[in-house]
């Protein structure tokens, strides 16, 4: 199987579209639609192949060093996601183009470069056997998204939620990214295929809780799961037809095609699947509940999606086989019609410029085929037979019915079911039937391009209902074999008999009914109430974000001041932290030996001249004075260099200090030499409590240091070859000039440096005197 | 004499780091002078004290006599001192340039910069 070809071909798809797609013109989105649709083909030519073999891998050396391969891996599960990524894609692709038809040609070519580039990830992700690769392929998902959904670059609303998806997602992928390292620490593999085989070696690893806690944490925040729920309405701010895409058919699915993947893995950790359904339950009921309350076109789409991934968390947290064809049966099911669904809402918004459901209706009149289309996807959505919506609604009771949970998911799922009733006659009846007189004339009319997508995915729905058997050999089987572990023999029919599951879906159907009957009292109603604005919206992704920006703020303003005292104070506090830190905390400990050599009055004489000269210069009252101070400093560490057997630094220490003492009082007899505080007195015991703690620090190193034994090879290599190797009986000098001359070059190289740049400051400080000189 | 040494250097050193600390350039250079000089002493005995007699091979012999000054540091210090004295002259060019230009030799009044103002908060108002 030519994994890397199929990735290739997409990705070189997505690089040609940019530039090739303007020459083109109108029929850019028919051409480039070719590309998924042979990839679709070719993808779809191996179902008889994954259900005979059941597993196609393949692996590549990547970064061998760090055991990551480029591994890829073909079973039932992939390539339903593949067929699904590819044929949608397709279709996303024609619809693409004509969406765009109006368009200037270059924003349709920057599209159909996106979504092809957002395909090729998709494949990546899903195809992808090693887990770093994976994750390679997920973030560059959360990337496109990003990229699509802040399309129209110049909303503000755009960016915003743009930002806000790359944010939570991209977040998110990070944690499932820490997740992936900790199962590779485990287990020292990150091939996914290795890591199901030896799954009790994982659960029995230290690791576990982590890696579980991180893995629904990136599959969460993908599928905007409860509390993460919030960005997904929001990106609904993306073009249509990226809606459809990655927003209800396949980017966000994947939070639940890893949750199925890993299910397998943590089969026997209860609290796994108990955590799945408890969340999945919690966001179907929020997203339900915000169904109700919208009013745009696409964010009652959204609120449905987001309710749709719920009810699938919830089913791969359920056990049994049921659970699993149930799992994989809503996956197809919810990818045709809600995709048809959204191109429906596409075309409407796209012919009128309306996007609010209030203000949309009497649709059909203009657009009778998307019309038909809305209707039937909206069908198989409140699962009504002969739709596959049906059958998929039932396997969802009965897979809860066979669990060992209570009566609560049931309870949930008949009233959530009931809403996405409510919600699935809404969006086909209302603004295509009902209110003829609010929309008396369109911008466009139906176009072959805008109508193949959504034709074609309701007319599936309803086929794949009167073919059930066949969906289900050829895809539902492999896939849910896949996921559990063992061949699963599927009876995917329309009609199981009198069963409980269909008592139920009657009552969905009843409750749903009433919902649409009602619809508008119950919308206005849950509209007035103020206190559910934002109850469950973005409110504490707002609050962490300001607060992030606000702490970035605070901080920048604190450490940031423009005051250079400020900034000094801060440095050696710093400074004096680590090294106490660093020498309490050191191995060896504080030898604060005193040496044993012999003592020289001199010598402590001329240290004394030295210490009292240094701390004059803080007390002297007149610049004059304290440049003397300094003096005496520098000529008492010459005389120093001198006493311990270094002529040549006393020499130019000398030399050095006298020139330095010629020049500071050159330039101090022209400023003012009187000098006043410039610290308050609170600042200056401050600064001098740092002074004195930056000695202690500075002392206590000194002594110890000078306690410890030295290395003393360097100095012996250098006295015993500088005479034999470099001919000069100066060592010092030999040092300089020899076998550290790149560095002396260096340093004469600062000094004209300065001296050049010291040159031009006076230079033009003498061509422009006076104060208000600018120069 | 370690004690002594590690006295005084942290002295001076102690010393340039409050006046460092100051907002007057010419204090600050003169801090940075000190810390210079302490920076140099501190290689000094970093290398040990251990002789008197100079590096210096002597006339008749081949290498070092090993009751010699360690040359390794002194060469270090060789090169900090030149360093730091064109350091310290380049910021006294500095700060004579800038009380001539700006009329102050005290850093809060040197905030030209500051006053155009944080590109953040400009960044603030235009989200606002």
């Amino acid at each position: 199987m030519p994994f890397e070809a199929i990735i290739a071909i997409a990705l070189a798809g997505a690089l040609i579209a940019r530039p090739v797609a303007p020459l083109i013109g109108r029929w850019s989105g028919w051409v480039f639609a070719v590309l998924p649709l042979s990839l679709f083909v070719f993808l779809a030519a191996h179902i008889p192949q994954i259900g005979v073999e059941g597993v196609l891998l393949a692996t590549h050396e990547w970064i061998p060093s760090l055991g990551i391969a480029l591994g890829f891996r073909l079973d039932g599960f992939s390539l339903l996601f593949s067929l699904l990524i590819t044929g949608i894609g397709t279709l996303v692709v024609i619809y693409a183009g004509s969406y765009f038809a109006e368009k200037p040609p270059a924003q349709a070519g920057r599209f159909l470069a996106l979504i092809l580039l957002f395909m090729t990830a998709m494949l990546g992700t899903v195809l992808s056997d090693d887990l770093i690769v994976m994750f390679v392929f997920w973030e560059l998902t959360s990337l496109t998204s990003f990229m699509l959904i802040g399309f129209d670059s110049h909303k503000l609303e755009a960016r915003k939620s743009a930002l806000q998806s790359l944010l939570v997602t991209g977040g998110g992928g990070l944690a499932l990214f820490a997740g992936i390292l900790l199962i590779g620490l485990t287990l020292g593999t990150f091939s996914f295929t290795e890591v199901i085989a030896r799954s009790d070696e994982l659960i029995a690893g230290p690791y576990l809780v982590p890696i579980i806690i991180l893995i629904l944490a990136g599959a969460f925040t993908k599928s905007a799961q409860f509390p993460f729920h919030f960005w997904l309405p929001n990106a609904m701010a993306a073009p249509t037809p990226a809606s459809a895409y990655l927003h209800s058919a396949t980017m966000v699915k994947l939070g639940v095609f890893l949750l199925a993947r890993f299910d397998g893995v943590f089969a026997d950790v209860p609290a796994f699947g108990v955590t799945l359904v408890i969340f999945g339950m919690i966001t179907m009921s929020i997203a339900a509940f915000e169904a109700l309350r919208a009013s745009g076109f696409k964010a009652v789409l959204a609120q449905s999606t987001v309710a749709s991934l719920g009810i699938l968390v919830m089913l791969i947290g359920l056990d049994g086989e049921v659970a699993v064809v149930a799992t994989v049966g809503f996956i197809i099911t919810h990818a045709f019609y809600k995709a048809a669904l959204f191109f429906c809402a596409g075309t409407a918004i796209h012919a009128t410029g309306e996007s609010s459901l209030r203000k949309l209706g009497g649709l059909a009149r203009f657009l009778p085929i998307t019309a038909a289309a809305a209707v039937l996807a909206s069908l198989s959505m409140a699962g009504l037979p002969p739709f596959v919506g049906f059958i998929s609604k039932e396997y969802l009771f009965e897979a809860q019915l066979e669990s060992n949970w209570n009566m609560v998911p049931v309870i949930v799922a008949v009233l959530v079911n009931a809403i996405m009733v409510g919600v699935a006659g809404v969006v086909s009846i209302r603004p295509f039937f009902l209110n003829r007189d609010r929309i008396t004339s369109v911008h466009h009319g139906e176009k072959p391009g805008l109508l193949v997508g959504p034709l074609l995915l309701a007319s599936a729905g309803i086929l794949m209902g009167f073919f059930s058997q066949y969906a289900a050999q050829l895809l539902i089987a492999p896939a849910a074999s896949a996921l559990y572990g063992a061949p699963i023999d599927v009876s995917f029919a329309l009609w199981h008999g009198l069963t409980p599951m269909l008592a139920l879906s009657a009552l969905v159907v009843t409750i749903g009914a009433l919902i649409l009957v009602f619809w508008d009292s119950i919308h206005i109603v849950l509209r007035r109430r103020r206190v559910l604005h934002g109850l469950f919206g973005d409110r504490g992704y707002q609050a962490v974000h300001d607060g992030i920006l606000g702490f970035a703020r605070a901080s920048t303003r604190w450490l940031q001041n423009g005051d250079q005292n400020h900034y000094t104070a801060i440095v050696v506090a710093t400074v004096v932290l680590v090294l106490a830190v660093g020498m309490l905390a050191s191995e060896d400990g504080l030898a604060l030996a005193l040496s044993d050599d012999p003592f020289r009055i001199s010598v402590i004489a001329v240290l004394a001249i030295a210490a009292v000269g240094a701390m004059s210069s803080i007390f002297a009252r007149s610049l004059i004075a304290a440049l003397v101070c300094v003096g005496i400093v520098g000529f008492a560490s010459a005389l120093l260099f001198m006493m311990n057997g270094a002529p040549d630094l006393a020499l130019t220490q000398f030399a050095v200090e006298t020139l330095l003492v010629i020049i500071l009082s050159a330039i101090l007899l022209r400023l003012p030499v009187r000098r006043h505080h410039t610290r308050s007195l609170t600042e200056r015991r401050r600064d001098g409590f740092l002074a004195v703690a930056f000695s202690g620090v500075i002392f206590v190193a000194i002594v110890s240091m000078t306690a410890m034994p030295l290395d003393f090879r360097l100095s012996e290599y250098f006295g015993q070859t500088s005479y034999l190797e470099a001919y000069g009986r100066n060592v010092v000098n030999v040092i300089l000039v020899d076998y550290r001359a790149i560095d002396t070059l260096g340093e004469i190289a600062v000094v004209a440096f300065a001296t050049m740049a010291a040159w031009a400051l006076l230079r033009s400080a003498t061509a422009k005197p006076g104060k208000d000189g600018k120069g | 004499m370690n004690i002594f040494y590690a006295a005084a250097i942290a002295a001076i050193m102690g010393s340039g780091v409050y006046l460092l600390l100051s907002r007057h350039v010419v204090r600050i250079i003169f801090g940075v002078a000190l810390l210079s000089a302490g920076t140099n002493l501190l290689i000094f005995v970093a290398g040990r004290l251990r002789s008197t007699q100079p590096p210096v091979i002597e006339a008749g012999t081949q290498v070092l006599d090993p009751l010699a000054a360690n040359p390794l540091p002194q060469a270090l210090i060789l090169t900090a001192i030149v360093i730091g004295f064109a350091l310290v002259s380049f910021a006294a060019a500095l700060a004579f340039k800038a009380f001539q230009t700006l009329g102050t030799v005290n850093t809060s009044d040197m905030n030209d910069a500051e006053a155009m103002g944080s590109p953040y908060a400009s960044k603030e108002a235009k989200d606002a």
